[in-house]
């Protein structure tokens, strides 16, 4: 058995329910989670498709951390000693109790509005990300084939690989005090076409103007919180720097 | 009421390219999706997407390759146009963005894939449906289409044989609320979530295809379900065809490497039909591990080619099964993965019905016939996407507005069907839908005879009636995932009703359709499309006949 403490809400109504449910081997928190909604109370809701870590609809706080639902097996989060640590702390050191305490807290990621229990206002996120004109603007009827050095697509598959779940966005400390900072997702996709050769340079020179405010580049603190939690191993605070970089020098 | 002249429904691969080119074509044209698309199934498609740009490939080579494919089932008018279209499609989505693995003078890689002669598969690491679902997003977004998050369509509506829009609840706050269009597309994905093992995305449970039969379009070739032959013990998460296209060897308890046996040539290299069949095999003669799995090896491979060219399979598999493949073998074990069936759909996706288009996975055009060979989807999603765009936005000049009539009064049906809904008796949807994912998975998989699936259909039409019991429990506004549940189950039952019936019927084995009692392929008799009408007392079958242009029949060795 293990028990989830999950933070509800319901418009201004806020409380706390207490959920135990049989543990099966490799269980994460996201099948603990259906298991809830399927057998115990079906009006519980959180988001979710892929049940694989790629769809990045799942993330939330479990044990005060943002993370995605379906990447984390119950066995390993329920042994995390919440009581004496922070988030950061969990994330750098994670330290388990000598007993398992067999207990997992599980509330809405932060930083976004609650929609109910566990869904949150992702639209906010996807308008800030939205904000940088996250495309390409390569002309329609291109006749060439692109050639593309290797070591180029590595460096943009770094960034291509991050799945806009808001995990970075949950425990960004410019997210908390801003709600109108970019986000570490929406600027690590901003870098993401400024390294890539097939966009034109005009729109390159465009995106560093929208990124070059204080709700952008320079509203970042530089802690490197939104890279040690992305679980797709984006670096948001390098694209940051890259930017800053290159604006400072223009 | 919400009126465009062309609204898709689905926000995957097939939605977004359809989506994309109406409006290049000067339409007025949406998205309506049950969830934000870039969360889309298609999301998760790892291996690539199959082109002949290579010098010594050639359309007709992947052609032929996809017609044997298919154990000859495939429309082959229909393969020459996906074949042609497939370089052009691919240099497409590069010029938007995708960011495509590349060979050391920088172009396109490709790798080989399973029943291709060539390596004519385009790649992103072992993220290709990722990357090419952002990109078309990204173009949509820079487009300024319109697009509906989180909603889900409950009921077509039509008007004297044509469709002309539908209803629809938004998940925000449960209600429904009815969208007018000239032209509707459906791109709403497979159904995979019917049967208990599944690699598809827990949201793939076919109400599209539920739909458009409810309103009596025909569904094509349904029996014909894909089962992939490497899918993570359990969890069933993919492990592309790309690991075994990158080197890895498949081997049973006894460390022998059984593909051998099986496909003496192309070995673990064949394609999915009769590399899942072979490992079913291993298993139920008890050569699996724990009678469960056998093993996928890749530890004779550079770690470095596996760390980048097979990262997010390692990932997986540590994961969602403590496993490194770097080190040790990863536990694999067949799991339904596509349906080759679907809507009944033309080359330019047009279905019977005025007014109603299918694209992508619940559609049927029949290109993948009775088998799919891997990098095929992705790129029927592309190339027919694209055609069904611009066919929809060209032929809207033609079209009334519909009227509202019929509109209304299927609003007001639903408002009651919702209402209904709700009480205290009646079954617990989980119970009624793991039913009907084991009878799936145990009377109509991999391996089928006539005693299951008789005994399959009565199941299901027990399930039918017990599911139309269900009733909601949870009242609550937003995000009623009760709700949405009790509704998809209804349309679930009926498609696994088409699949089971069409199986029954099909007294032959072709593709992935295996008949134990039929083990040969019978051209005489069944080459030859299955299509499924809807009646109150289940599926009524015809047949039609297959369009063959240039490729004649032969057995299918590899
Ligand atoms: C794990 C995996 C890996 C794969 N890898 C490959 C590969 O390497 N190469 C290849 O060629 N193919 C691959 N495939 C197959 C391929 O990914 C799919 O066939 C393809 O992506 C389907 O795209 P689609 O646009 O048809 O549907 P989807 O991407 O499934 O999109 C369906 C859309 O419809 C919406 N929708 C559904 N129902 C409703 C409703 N009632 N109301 C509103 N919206 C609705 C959903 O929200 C979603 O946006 C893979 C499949 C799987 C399962
Ligand atoms: S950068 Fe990482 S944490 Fe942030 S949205 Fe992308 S994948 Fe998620
Ligand atoms: S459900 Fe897709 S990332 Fe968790």
């Amino acid at each position: 058995m293990v028990t989830l403490n999950i933070k509800r809400q319901e418009d201004d109504k806020i409380w706390y329910d207490t959920f135990h449910v049989e543990e099966k081997p490799g269980m994460n928190v996201l099948e603990a989670l259906f298991e809830i909604q399927e057998k115990l109370d079906g009006s519980l809701c959180f988001r979710f498709a892929c049940r694989g870590a790629v769809c990045g609809s799942c993330a939330m706080l479990i044990n005060k951390v943002p993370r995605l639902a379906c990447k984390k097996l119950v066995g390993d989060v329920k042994k995390e000693d919440i009581s004496s640590l922070k988030s950061d702390q969990i994330l750098t050191s994670p330290q388990s109790s000598k007993e398992s305490n067999d207990r997992v807290l599980i509330e809405p990621l932060p930083n976004l509005g609650v929609i109910r229990d566990l869904v949150v206002d992702m639209e906010h996120f996807y308008s800030l990300v939205d904000s940088v004109q996250p495309w390409i603007t390569a002309e329609e009827n291109y006749d060439k084939k692109h050639l593309i050095e290797p070591a180029t697509q590595k460096k943009l598959e770094k960034y291509t690989n991050c799945i806009l779940c808001a995990v970075c966005h949950g425990i960004c400390p410019a997210a908390t005090r801003d709600d109108k900072y970019l986000s570490p997702a929406g600027l690590a996709r901003a870098w993401r076409f400024q390294l890539d050769p097939r966009e034109l340079e005009k729109s390159k020179l465009q995106r560093y103007n929208i990124v070059d405010s204080p709700s952008g580049v320079w509203g970042c603190d530089l802690v490197y919180k939104c890279v040690a939690v992305c679980p797709k191993k984006v670096p948001p605070t390098k694209a940051i720097k890259q930017m800053r970089r290159q604006i400072s020098e223009k | 009421m919400i009126y465009h002249d062309v609204i898709v429904i689905g926000g995957g691969l097939s939605g977004l390219r359809a989506a994309l080119e109406a409006h290049k074509k000067g339409a007025d044209v949406a998205i309506i999706s049950k969830v934000s698309p870039i969360r889309s199934h298609s999301v998760a498609a790892q291996g690539g997407i199959n082109a002949s740009l290579g010098a010594d490939d050639s359309w007709k080579a992947h052609a032929w390759d996809t017609v044997k494919g298919s154990d000859y089932l495939a429309d082959q008018d229909a393969v020459e146009i996906l074949c042609k279209e497939a370089p052009e499609i691919v240099l497409e989505m590069d010029n938007w963005g995708t960011s495509f693995s590349r060979t050391q003078d920088g172009k396109i890689a490709q790798r080989p894939f399973g029943g291709a002669g060539f390596p004519r598969t385009c790649y992103a690491g072992d993220k290709t449906g990722h990357n090419l679902l952002y990109t078309l997003q990204e173009q949509v977004l820079k487009a300024g289409i319109k697009v509906y998050p989180e909603w889900m369509v409950t009921r077509l509506v039509t008007d004297g044989g044509r469709c002309t829009g539908f209803v629809a609840i938004n998940i925000f706050n449960s209600e429904p609320d009815v969208f007018k269009a000239k032209i509707t597309v459906i791109a709403t994905g497979g159904y995979g979530r019917i049967y208990k093992r599944s690699t598809n995305s827990i949201i793939n449970r076919g109400f599209g295809i539920g739909l458009a039969y409810r309103a009596g379009v025909p569904l094509q070739d349904m029996e014909f379900v894909q089962f992939h032959p490497t899918t993570l013990w359990d969890s069933n998460i993919l492990i592309t065809e790309g690991v075994r296209g990158e080197g890895g060897y498949l081997y049973n308890k006894n460390h022998q490497r059984f593909m051998k046996s099986y496909a003496p040539e192309s070995i673990e290299l064949a394609p999915r039909d009769i590399v899942a069949r072979a490992i079913q095999t291993e298993i139920n003669e008890g050569r699996g591990i724990s009678n469960e799995y056998v093993y996928l090896d890749i530890t004779h491979l550079d770690p470095q080619l596996i760390k980048e060219r097979l990262s997010g399979i390692r990932e997986i598999s540590m994961d969602f099964a403590g496993v490194d493949p770097v080190k040790k073998p990863i536990p694999v074990q067949p799991g339904q993965h596509y349906s080759m069936g679907g809507i009944l759909s033309s080359i330019n996706g047009k279905t019977p019905m005025d007014g109603l288009y299918a694209v992508g996975e619940c559609a049927c055009i029949s290109v993948h016939g009775a088998n799919r060979l891997g990098g095929n989807s992705l790129l029927d999603t592309l190339v027919f996407g694209k055609r069904a765009g611009q066919h929809a936005a060209e032929s809207i000049q033609d079209k009334d507005i519909p009227q509202d009539e019929n509109l209304i009064k299927e609003l007001e049906n639903e408002k009651r069907f919702l209402s209904d809904l709700f009480g205290e008796s009646g079954e617990n949807f989980a119970t009624v839908r793991n039913e009907l994912k084991n009878i799936m998975q145990e009377k109509v998989g991999v391996f089928r005879n006539h005693e299951n699936l008789e005994h399959a259909i009565e199941d299901l039409k027990n399930l039918k009636y017990r599911a139309q019991k269900i009733k909601v429990k949870s009242r609550a506004k937003s995000f009623n995932l009760e709700l949405l549940d009790a509704i998809e189950l209804k349309r679930m039952v009926d498609i696994a009703h088409v699949i089971a019936t069409g199986a029954l019927a099909r007294q032959e084995s072709r593709g992935a359709h295996y008949r134990t009692d039929f083990i040969e392929r019978d051209d005489n008799n069944w080459k030859k499309h299955t299509i499924a009408y809807y009646t109150p007392q289940g599926p009524r079958l015809e047949y039609k006949d297959v369009t063959i242009t240039s490729f004649y029949s032969e057995k299918r060795e590899y």
